[in-house]
């Protein structure tokens, strides 16, 4: 039991404590000076370290926004289910980054790779889906000369459509070239698309023959096999209107296309790679001052003409913003007001031993909620309701503790034996029943729904953290305030008579 | 951090039998209030009480099940408040007219929540449009949540929730017995003290089922609704439950070890008296906080902080008046020394 009072441990709290301190307090001046919301994220939040901020990350049902599970079917054969699933997530990811969501969560799930979990905070539910699920068509188009043609990629000529399209490519995928010094994009057809391609390239080398790299007449537009989702027809018949055309060829817009109107234009280009020579085989490979990066969105971009699979929404939940900061008040006055329940109660019951409890209590919920800010943890409202219910585990270790100690008292030990005896007597139920409920958390944690697991999570964390509050904390303030003479009169501690040494 | 555990016995005498001078312990300066109620004589009395609880419990389950939340039953449920305020009557029309086989249930803050059968994206939107041509628009220009829960989830909610309470039932049984297989008896008396201890734990889970199918099914109120949330309470209150029954548990262990001299049913008492303010105190204080979240908390925790204050209640009742006495009831029927 020394060990626990000794001055290791006692300077290990302290730092406990000011970190605490300096964790829950950080960025609320910030906040204030600039005028920014309370909580969440704000741009420039101070302290970063390398992006890592530290604030409440709060959950769709306090932040508002749409939770989608979908369940993926008709995975395509031959190809491995979580490949197939990461895929997915990266087409997802693409399309979602144009709404502007600030974190949004898509997740794998499921037993069998075939479920992907969605969180956007501030979208709702229909603009979501029709987003996520949109389907754009990737085209091919070669390039025929126009004179009156000013812009786009290939001034002079104007695209046309060459019936090789999204559902002629198996996949694509960024690797590094065989040689080994740069990024390329190498994308498969199938066996119809790999005959429409061989023809085309064909074509393309007998428009202008020659080596590319070598022959300015061999590096004409005609030799160019271009990339675009969703171009259209009508789109082509434009494309001597400058101002459309420039539209037209800005980088493709997943967010835009996904809610194109009659009469909105959006950026469909993918890539404009010139064709070296023809390919045979229905394996091509897209090469030029990639980095991994952009190698790796072009994939994506390649792939995203169609998700590889088809979505089903399983559940869809949308919260609105109002109702999500309804949530955050309410569960805020409720923990407060719980807090001071508690505090209020314990020092009228238990007197300077509950007050100096209360004092742990702070030191427990600040440490509990700096906890959660550096990890991060998610909060849900039903993730608070396990740190509100953790406290009522916290104080009563420290109820098991003080009723221990009047017993002592009453048996007539002296105060700091009376302290040592009941902390050491409490301990094994104390020790017992919190791993047991730590035990049901962990279970929970594994089993349980996803709105199970956030209460589970923030409960274990309460649970860990109320044991050393009552062990260490209480035990070592008893120790160092009941010692020190002032306080040894029974009244102060809710016992009927002490006995004097 | 065993040494903690590490009581001895020569020091817990005066705590046991606090009249015994032989102890090298100084005199008490009062003598020590511990009320002899005499619980275990009294055991069927309370298993009785239990029993009258549980019973129509477990007959509304059998008989009615559940008043199933959209978490269980699937569907599409939508939570708006309408600026012009229409009456209960009037949204219950409007919804009726739809031909969706639409409900309507009035919250608390004069807002409404319209359930419907799955619905698709489509349906659902010309439903928010139709009830805004109806009724007026909705506060926000929209509903403040829309839930949307098929089949495949509802189904897995339940499988999952159910799994969990199994596996934790059993890990809490091991662990119980291998924390209790120290005292006299060994592994068996550890399964006894594991044995009892779940079976106070499944009081509590049955009382909290049984009273939510009742409240649901019977008197048809909105709270008795089962959802994720209320699978939340019931593992909390198995937690809990255990938690509190481990504590007077505790205490027998210590007690058996220092009192050779007392029967295992006098122990067992005097161990009930002795936790029994603790265990009060704890759900006392527990009961204040969800009383406050249950008055200021919104509909939404309201199902949750009511489920946990009957279990916590009922948690706190088995584990002084029904773990230790069924103990008591299974040491007579398997002696162990």
């Amino acid at each position: 039991m020394n060990l626990v009072l000794s001055w290791p441990i006692r300077l290990a709290v302290v730092l406990i404590l000011v970190f605490s301190l300096f964790v829950d307090g950080a960025g609320y001046v910030y906040r204030i000076a600039n005028h920014y919301p309370l909580t969440g994220n704000v741009p420039g939040l101070p302290p970063n370290f390398g992006g890592w901020q530290l604030y409440f990350h709060k959950g769709l049902d306090l932040a508002g926004g749409t939770h989608i599970d979908y369940q993926l079917t008709n995975f395509p054969a031959g190809q491995s289910r979580a490949d197939v699933q990461q895929r997915t997530i990266a087409v997802i990811n693409k399309r979602v980054n144009s709404l502007n969501v600030s974190e949004p969560e898509i997740r794998g799930a499921g037993t069998n790779s075939d479920r992907i979990t969605v969180d956007l905070a501030g979208v709702n539910a229909a603009q979501a889906q029709k987003t996520i699920g949109a389907v754009s068509k990737l085209v091919y188009t070669k390039w025929v000369a126009d004179a009156a043609v000013t812009g786009g990629p290939e001034p002079g000529y104007k695209p046309q459509l060459t019936g090789l399209t999204g559902d002629d490519i198996q996949s694509a995928n960024a690797s590094i070239d065989p040689t080994g010094t740069s990024w390329v994009v190498n994308v498969s057809f199938t066996s119809h698309g790999g005959t429409t391609f061989d023809n085309l390239t064909r074509d393309n080398v007998a428009a202008c023959p020659g080596d590319p790299n070598t022959s300015l007449t061999a590096n004409c537009p005609a030799r160019h096999l271009t990339i675009w989702l969703d171009l259209t027809q009508t789109d082509i018949s434009h494309w001597e209107d400058p101002s459309y055309v420039a539209k037209v060829s800005a980088p493709y817009d997943p967010g835009c296309l996904a809610q194109q109107t009659e009469g909105s234009v959006c950026g469909k280009f993918l890539t404009d790679p010139i064709t070296l020579q023809e390919i045979a085989g229905g394996n091509a490979t897209i090469s030029g001052g990639f980095t991994q990066t952009s190698a790796q969105d072009l994939a994506t971009g390649i792939n995203s003409g169609s998700l590889p699979v088809d979505l089903v929404a399983l559940d869809v939940t949308q919260v609105s913003a109002t109702l999500g900061d309804q949530s955050v008040k309410l569960s805020l006055a409720a923990g407060l007001l719980g807090l001071a329940i508690v505090v209020l109660f314990m020092i009228i019951y238990y007197r300077v031993p509950g007050l100096l409890a209360s004092l742990a209590l702070l030191f427990y919920a600040g440490a509990v909620l700096a906890i959660f800010k550096v990890v991060p943890i998610t909060l849900t409202l039903a993730g608070i309701t396990g740190f509100i219910l953790s406290v009522g585990m916290a104080v009563d270790a420290n109820v098991l503790i003080f009723e221990r100690f009047k017993e002592e008292v009453r048996a007539g030990r002296t105060i700091t034996a009376a302290v040592d005896a009941a902390v050491r007597r409490a301990w094994p139920a104390i020790r017992d029943s919190n791993t047991s409920t730590f035990i049901t958390c962990v279970i929970l944690g594994f089993f349980g729904p996803s709105i199970v697991k956030g209460f589970a999570i923030t409960l274990a964390i309460g649970v860990l953290a109320s044991l050393v509050s009552s062990i260490v904390v209480t035990h070592n303030l008893l120790a160092i305030v009941l010692t020190s003479g002032g306080f040894r009169r029974a009244g102060l501690l809710g016992v009927d008579r002490v006995r004097t040494v | 951090m065993s040494e903690l555990s590490d009581v001895k016995a020569a020091d817990q005498a005066a705590d046991i039998v606090p009249t015994d001078g032989a102890s090298k312990e100084p005199q008490p300066v009062a003598e020590p209030k511990v009320r002899r109620l005499n619980i275990i004589g009294l055991r069927n009395v309370f298993f009785t009480i239990s029993l009258i609880v549980i019973i129509p419990g477990i007959l509304s389950m059998w008989h009615n099940h559940f008043l199933l939340g959209i978490d269980f039953a699937g569907g599409t449920e939508f939570t708006a408040t309408f600026t012009e305020h229409p009456s209960l009557a009037k949204v219950e029309s409007a919804v009726s007219a739809e031909g969706l086989n639409g409900s309507v249930i009035q919250t608390t803050g004069g807002g409404y929540i319209l359930r419907y059968p799955p619905l698709s994206a489509a349906q659902q939107t010309n439903v928010q449009n139709d009830l805004q041509t109806r009724l007026g628009p909705m506060n926000g220009g929209g509903p403040s949540q829309i839930l949307e829960v098929g089949g495949t989830i509802a189904g897995e909610t339940i499988e999952f929730s159910l799994i969990a309470i199994v596996v934790a039932s059993l890990a809490i049984l091991i662990l119980l017995a291998v924390r209790f297989r120290n005292v006299p008896g060994g592994w068996r008396a550890g399964f006894q003290f594991g044995g009892s201890a779940l079976a106070a734990m499944l009081h509590d889970v049955f009382v909290l089922t049984g009273l939510f199918s009742i409240f649901g099914t019977v008197l048809h109120w909105r709270v008795g609704e089962i959802d994720a949330f209320f699978v939340t309470a019931v593992l909390t209150v198995v937690g809990f439950s255990v938690h509190d029954t481990i504590v007077v548990f505790d205490r027998i262990r210590e007690n058996l070890r220092v009192s050779q001299r007392l029967s295992f049913e006098q122990v067992v008492n005097l161990s009930i008296m002795q936790t029994a303010a603790r265990s009060i105190i704890t759900s006392f204080t527990v009961v204040l906080v969800l009383a406050a979240i249950f008055i200021s908390g919104g509909t939404t925790l309201q199902g949750l902080s009511l489920a946990l204050l009957i279990g916590i209640i009922s948690g706190t009742y088995s584990s002084i008046f029904n773990a230790a006495p069924l103990l008591v009831v299974w040491r007579r029927l398997q002696p162990l020394r």
